[in-house]
């Protein structure tokens, strides 16, 4: 029905089956909707949120989705700036990802924050001290670095390209897209850098507070590292799941190696400086102001656990495994350590959120539990709904795999 | 067509300038940012001049002296009132929520009989009816302790030839049955906190719900050096500025007392009493430390402590609360001391035929009321004493909806304290006979009269409006109505005639054993202000003060140590029912180690089923299971010593 | 960022041992400030309605209360138990958490007096000051304020009802700082000179035991100027360095060792002028 839609040379599911699909993902991204009315008509007390817990699963969603989205940014960096060619085997993937973990990060903080209309006050009313407003600043630009590097995929659609006038501008973006991969590299550092240091410059909250190299905490470099050594392999295990629900073969495994070794790589080097971090944060820091680390953590749900799954099962074990060839190279382990790095990075941002805050610093205050509740899920639920629905338009419509059609069609022919 | 890359950049960047050179972006903006802050819904102010007005609240036991501030006319907040003595500047958390209460959606816009808006015409047609049938068979029930309205309610009493005058169950009476009852004083019992170097609050949580509580803070507060010691069954919030807790069991407090007193006697004091020879030999065989010790719990050593520090103070005083014994022992004490208690002087009266004070308080409303008719003035007996009243009749005075207004035959709206003339003469317990009056700050609310007016032909006065009592009031009693009017307070100097007191030997030295009831464990009901008291509930702006020990979501919460939890088989959070007197009640366990242990505390004031939403449904009603006991040596009834069973649910 | 300076700096002195916890404060800044009360029902909202009722008064964690008084425990048992209660408003610090973090500058600590402001007209209600202060003394504005029929005509002057959505907190009643300012020029005195008393907070004002003594902490004439010098007084969680404007007192030792974390050796760490944001 929509064949002639197709990329050239590919074959797709049928559209009842695909109507069936997004039919699926509609009835979860309406029920998001569903709880995001409630938010905005009622108000964020509708939520999980509360005094003690300001900042909860929203922002933690928020901090993951953007770290793991930094593939689009790193993968862009490195084809478009250092000229990596074999990247651009995935690089398509690499900014669909990106879009969707933007686009939908916004989506949440418009209902994460308390008025809306007046999101908009921090280009208004802009704090130069604030690590957020560069956030602001950043996101809101990035996203439209993302929706340029976005647009000449649509455009390069089979039949929407062959208008003249589209075709002369799809060209002239991919002509000047080294301009934007450029700009994005630049917003993206900084801001996945302010996301860190949002928390780094807390000094009334000392499981979070750092010191730094000139404005910025040590969280601010730290952020940046983590995302850039997790944002490829989510590039990759989305690639490999798009394979899975396809049945066909999207990206050469050399390619998915080579985006993991670069994440391992920046996994390494990151986990290097994390715990000389946390070992002097622990022994440095927290005694000066009268703490101890064990302080830190509490009951279960604050346990000592978490921080040593992050550090440990999801941050060591992965960037090992990603960097020694030997594992690297087998599939199955490729996509248990990115796996693991992807938890670890999610860990690393639900820590710094919701510990941070949770942690009582007035010695009489006490440790309370933060529970989202469903509207908080729905939400979050809502926007990786929004995602699947723009990766399976994407696959379905526009040239996303520059390989496809010789791995599929072509090759034992 | 083809456009080259130059040419591209060109287009991109002059359509951006373009846009942002009109002023089109900019206005818009400007106007969203000015949009974002202006909701409909979203109350405006009033602005005018802002005035202080100083007037009498009476929403707390003894009436706070307060100023209402208004704006442009119209109250807003309420302050305390610097010049008055009552006050000092400030004010109890209820009082301070005054102008919400009075505007409240709760307040009663009209008359009602049995549920139906009537007239005010009717209303009084149908009073005058009823207090004819009734004859003599006419009781009234004040909620009000120092009011002139109570001249004027007991003179419609006496008109008729009834005596059956009732206070809710208060300190004030309980006081008053020792002293004039048991101990044969007269005039009524001040402490003076102040001045005092030791302070032995036995029982008395002064700083929260007992007495003038506002004037015993701000005699704290101005009490430089003195020591507070406070004694009793758990740590209220008095105990926490007090310098020591001595722990002691609601029902051994008159023992407690006596214990100390055996102390104090032993260092050679007496008085001047002609049963003094009696009380001696009786403290001296009855109440040894050690026998005090074996039926209180509480150790010989700290009674000895206690002793040591008010025998070596230069202007003690012990305010004693609980039963008639307690209070019975702790003048005792006091005389023995001979420190900062004061014998006030009453006001003169207004009204013929109005009862005196202590004529007022000889009702013992625990024993029940049953009359044909049943005038209750702000008061809710329904509530805090719900098996006690019964009545052909009855005839609820009130400016709020309340179990009692809800329950009456006929329902009379009352003015709020602010819209009224209204005064307050020596709230129990102040060191010195004290007299404020308030004139009315605010317009009354629309539909509201004066309820009082009704009274005034039935109290045979030929007055037009309650006013021209209290202006009758104020002339009696020798004050000058401008300077009350400006907050001032008129102060009586005069000590009432103290010879033929007794110190109730023969009775003290039998209704200061402790008596317990039969429940697992002791209850110990405690108020808290910002919860509400027996005839007035939570406001508006209160709940958020009220603590999650005390309430947790619409769950009473009740308060015990943890060894108690332990031997209950409870622990925090638990749900558990607690049963005593004839009722029962639900709450949540927590563990609180300023409870002694074997005891229960627990919240009164809360679980009302009429009212607004801040006090309706919220907890459950402690008043359910008090245990009324009868004090047979002091010829009284009281809820010390009441025990409750806990069963966990 | 940079620490600065005032000439008058209004700050607090709360004898904790005169506190009785009585909540007087805390009704009388709610009034004093358009605090709605808080309730589970909003009669105009249809939406609401259809789903779960908003919060009361009981859930402290929805609750908006500038002034917040803790109930302190020495932790001990019976009978070596004791209580305490500590009133907190805003620390209005000295060098604050979150004033640098705020993206949108609606809080500043820029005016003379040194009082720590909060713009509600242009807040965005992104919670970011919230997670900075380690005191709770923001609060977010969790539903509408709706005050039951007719108690809406009954607001106070002072301060401006603030719709959902955006934080607030405690002001030292700023409102009255300018009518003391006001009242000065009037009566041709210095408004930067004012004498103690002639600005006095709504909870300071209200408190039966006077435990709360508000004034200049520069000024030798004001009371605090010395009671902040006492030797027993203290400020909260001071290692930290947020410079707080509130003291406290209390003879009790316990009381003021919950007043900060001593539980491995503390130095001065984080001062002003090492410290980030």
């Amino acid at each position: 029905m929509d064949s002639k839609l197709f990329p050239e040379g590919t074959q797709r599911c049928s559209f009842g089956q695909f109507m069936l699909w997004m039919g699926f993902l509609g009835a979860v991204f309406l029920w998001g909707v569903y709880g995001a009315t409630l938010v905005l008509y009622n108000g964020i007390g509708t939520t999980g949120l509360d005094n003690y817990f300001g900042f909860g699963a929203w922002i933690t969603f928020d901090l993951a989705v953007i770290a793991l989205g930094a593939g689009a940014f790193f993968t862009g960096l490195l084809k478009y700036i250092l000229k990596i060619k074999q990247l651009e085997k995935i690089i398509n993937l690499t900014v669909i990802i990106g879009f969707c973990c933007y686009a939908g990060a916004m989506l949440i903080l418009v209902l994460d924050v308390g008025q809306p209309t007046r999101a908009w006050f921090g280009y208004w009313h802009p704090n130069v001290h604030s690590m957020l407003t560069e956030v602001i600043f950043c996101i809101t630009c990035y996203l439209i670095v993302l929706i340029i590097e976005f647009v000449p995929l649509i455009l390069e659609q089979k039949q929407l390209n062959k208008i003249p006038f589209i075709h002369a501008f799809a060209h002239n973006l991919h002509v000047n897209m080294a301009l934007f991969a450029g700009i994005g590299a630049f917003l993206s550092t900084f801001h996945q850098g302010s996301l860190g240091g949002m928390y780094g410059v807390l000094i009334g909250r000392p499981f979070a507070f750092r010191e730094g190299f000139f404005i910025w905490p040590w969280t601010f470099f730290l952020f940046i590292l983590s995302a850039v050594g997790t944002g490829p392999v989510f590039t990759v295990l989305v690639a490999t799941l798009m394979e899975k629900i396809t049945g066909k073969k999207l990206v050469d495994f050399k390619t998915k190696a080579l985006m993991a070794k670069i994440a391992g790589s920046m996994l390494s080097v990151y986990m290097f400086f994390k715990i000389i971090d946390t070992w002097a944060w622990a022994t440095g820091y927290l005694p000066s102001v009268g703490l101890t680390f064990d302080d830190m953590f509490y009951g279960f749900i604050y346990g000592k656990w978490l921080m040593f799954s992050e550090i440990v099962i999801c941050g060591i074990v992965p960037a090992i495994m990603l960097v020694v060839p030997s594992i690297r190279n087998r599939p199955g382990l490729l996509y248990t350590a990115g796996i693991l790095a992807c938890i670890g990075v999610s860990l690393n941002r639900y820590i710094f959120t919701v510990q941070t805050i949770a942690f009582p610093v007035m010695p009489f205050d006490t440790w309370q539990l933060y529970y989202p509740n469903w509207v908080e899920y729905a939400t979050s639920i809502m926007i990786i709904a929004f995602g699947f629905i723009v990766i399976s338009l994407s696959y379905r419509y526009l040239p996303v795999f520059p390989l496809e059609t010789k791995l599929n069609y072509q090759s034992g022919d | 067509m083809s456009v080259a890359r130059r040419a591209f950049i060109q287009m991109s960047v002059g359509a951006t300038v373009g846009i942002l050179f009109t002023p089109t972006v900019w206005t818009l903006l400007d106007d969203v940012s000015i949009w974002t802050q202006n909701w409909p819904w979203i109350p405006t102010l009033k602005y005018g001049e802002v005035k202080g007005v100083p007037t009498v609240s009476k929403m707390c036991e003894s009436g706070c002296a307060v100023k209402v501030r208004t704006v442009a006319g119209e109250a807003f907040g309420t302050e305390g009132n610097m010049d008055n003595p009552l006050s000092g500047g400030g004010i109890c958390p209820l009082c301070a929520n005054g102008v919400q209460v009075k505007n409240s959606p709760n307040r009663i816009a009209a008359p009602m009989l049995n549920g139906e808006e009537i007239t005010w015409e009717k209303a009084e047609e149908v009073l005058v009816d009823k207090l004819a049938a009734a004859g003599s068979n006419v009781a009234v029930i004040s909620g009000d302790q120092t009011g002139t309205v109570n001249e004027l309610l007991s003179a419609v009493l006496t008109g008729k030839q009834s005596d059956k005058f009732y206070t809710m169950p208060c300190d004030m009476q309980v006081s008053d049955r020792a002293w004039t009852g048991l101990m044969g004083g007269s005039g009524q019992i001040g402490y003076d906190m102040e001045n005092a170097d030791v302070v032995l609050l036995a029982g008395a949580d002064a700083f929260e719900s007992w007495g003038p509580t506002v004037a015993n803070m701000k005699a704290f507060a101005n009490n430089e050096g003195g020591k507070f010691i406070f004694a009793g069954p758990m740590q209220t919030k008095t105990a926490s500025v007090t310098s020591k807790w001595v722990p002691v069991p609601a029902e051994g407090m008159a023992a407690f007392t006596l214990g100390i007193c055996y102390y104090v006697l032993q260092a050679g004091k007496s008085v001047p009493a002609s049963d003094f020879d009696q009380f001696k030999a009786m403290v001296m065989a009855g109440y040894t430390p050690a026998k005090v010790e074996a039926a209180t719990g509480v150790k010989a050593d700290q009674m000895a402590e206690v002793a040591k520090q008010l025998l070596s103070a230069s202007n003690p005083v012990v305010v004693p609360a609980g039963s008639v014994a307690a209070n019975a022992a702790g003048i005792a004490l006091n005389l023995l001391l001979g420190g900062g208690m004061k014998v006030l002087p009453e006001f003169a009266a207004a009204v013929d035929g109005a009862m005196t004070r202590s004529e007022m308080l000889k009702g013992d409303i625990l024993q029940g009321v049953d009359a044909e008719m049943v005038i209750i003035y702000e008061a809710n007996p329904t509530y805090a004493l719900p098996e006690q009243v019964k009545a052909g009749f009855t005839v609820a005075i009130d400016s709020v909806n309340t179990e009692t207004t809800a329950a009456a035959d006929l329902v009379l709206p009352s003015l709020h304290s602010y819209e009224r003339y209204d005064d307050l003469a020596s709230p129990y317990g102040v060191a010195s006979a004290i007299y404020t009056m308030g004139a009315p700050v605010s317009k009354p609310a629309s539909g509201a009269k004066d309820a009082r007016d009704l009274f005034l032909a039935p109290a045979g006065l030929d007055s037009e409006s309650f006013a021209e009592v209290i202006e009758a009031k104020v002339e009696a009693i020798g004050a000058d109505m401008d300077e009350l009017v400006e907050g001032a307070a008129y102060v009586l100097e005069e000590t009432p005639d103290m010879s033929g007191v007794t110190l109730a030997a023969s009775a003290l030295g039998k209704a200061a054993v402790p008596v317990k009831g039969t429940g697992a464990v002791g209850l110990a009901p405690y108020t808290v202000l910002s919860v509400g008291t027996a005839n007035q509930a939570t406001t508006p702006n209160a709940p958020a003060t009220i603590s999650n020990n005390q309430l947790v979501g619409d769950n009473m919460v009740v308060m015990m140590a943890s060894v108690t939890a332990k031997k209950l088989g409870v622990s925090v959070g638990s749900k558990v029912k607690l049963s005593g007197g004839n009722g029962e009640c639900e709450a949540l366990v927590q563990v609180f180690e300023g409870v002694l242990p074997g005891v229960v505390a627990a919240p009164l004031g809360m679980g009302h089923t009429v009212g607004d939403e801040f006090s309706k449904g919220k907890g459950d009603n402690v008043y359910k299971i008090l245990t009324v006991s009868s004090e047979a040596a002091a010829g009284a009834s009281t809820w010390a010593g009441s025990t409750v069973n806990v069963a966990k649910i | 960022m940079q620490m600065k300076e005032f000439k008058v700096k209004w700050g607090m002195v709360i004898d904790v041992d005169k506190c009785t916890g009585c909540g007087a404060c805390m009704v009388g800044c709610q009034v004093e400030n358009n605090i709605a009360p808080m309730t589970k029902k909003d009669p105009y909202n249809y939406v609401q309605a259809l789903t779960w009722d908003r919060d009361d008064a009981s859930n402290k964690l929805k609750t908006l209360t500038w002034l917040y008084v803790y109930e302190l425990s020495n932790g001990k048992s019976f009978p070596e138990h004791e209580t305490a209660y500590l009133p907190r408003p805003c620390m209005q610090c000295g060098n604050p958490a979150c004033v640098p973090v705020c993206p949108v500058v609606a809080t500043e600590k820029n005016e003379e007096g040194g009082i720590v402001s909060q713009v509600t007209p242009r807040c965005i209600g992104c919670r970011y000051c919230m997670a900075a202060c380690p005191y709770h003394a923001r609060y977010f504005n969790w539903w509408d304020p709706i005050w039951p029929e007719g108690m809406d005509k009954g607001l106070s002057p002072s301060t401006a009802v603030r719709p959902r959505g955006v934080v607030e907190k405690c002001s030292f009643c700023h409102s009255r700082y300018l009518d003391a300012k006001d009242q000065a020029r009037q009566d041709g005195n210095d408004p930067m000179d004012l004498p103690d008393g002639a600005y006095n907070t709504a909870c300071a004002d209200i408190c039966p035991t006077k435990a709360i003594t508000f004034g200049d902490l520069n000024n030798p004439e004001h009371k605090v100027h010395e009671l902040a010098k006492g030797k027993n007084a203290y400020r909260l969680i001071e290692k930290l360095g947020l410079d707080p404007q509130v003291y406290y007192t209390s003879e009790r030792e316990w009381v003021r060792k919950l007043g900060d974390n001593y539980n491995a050796d503390g130095g001065a760490h984080g001062a002003p002028s090492n410290s980030h944001g």
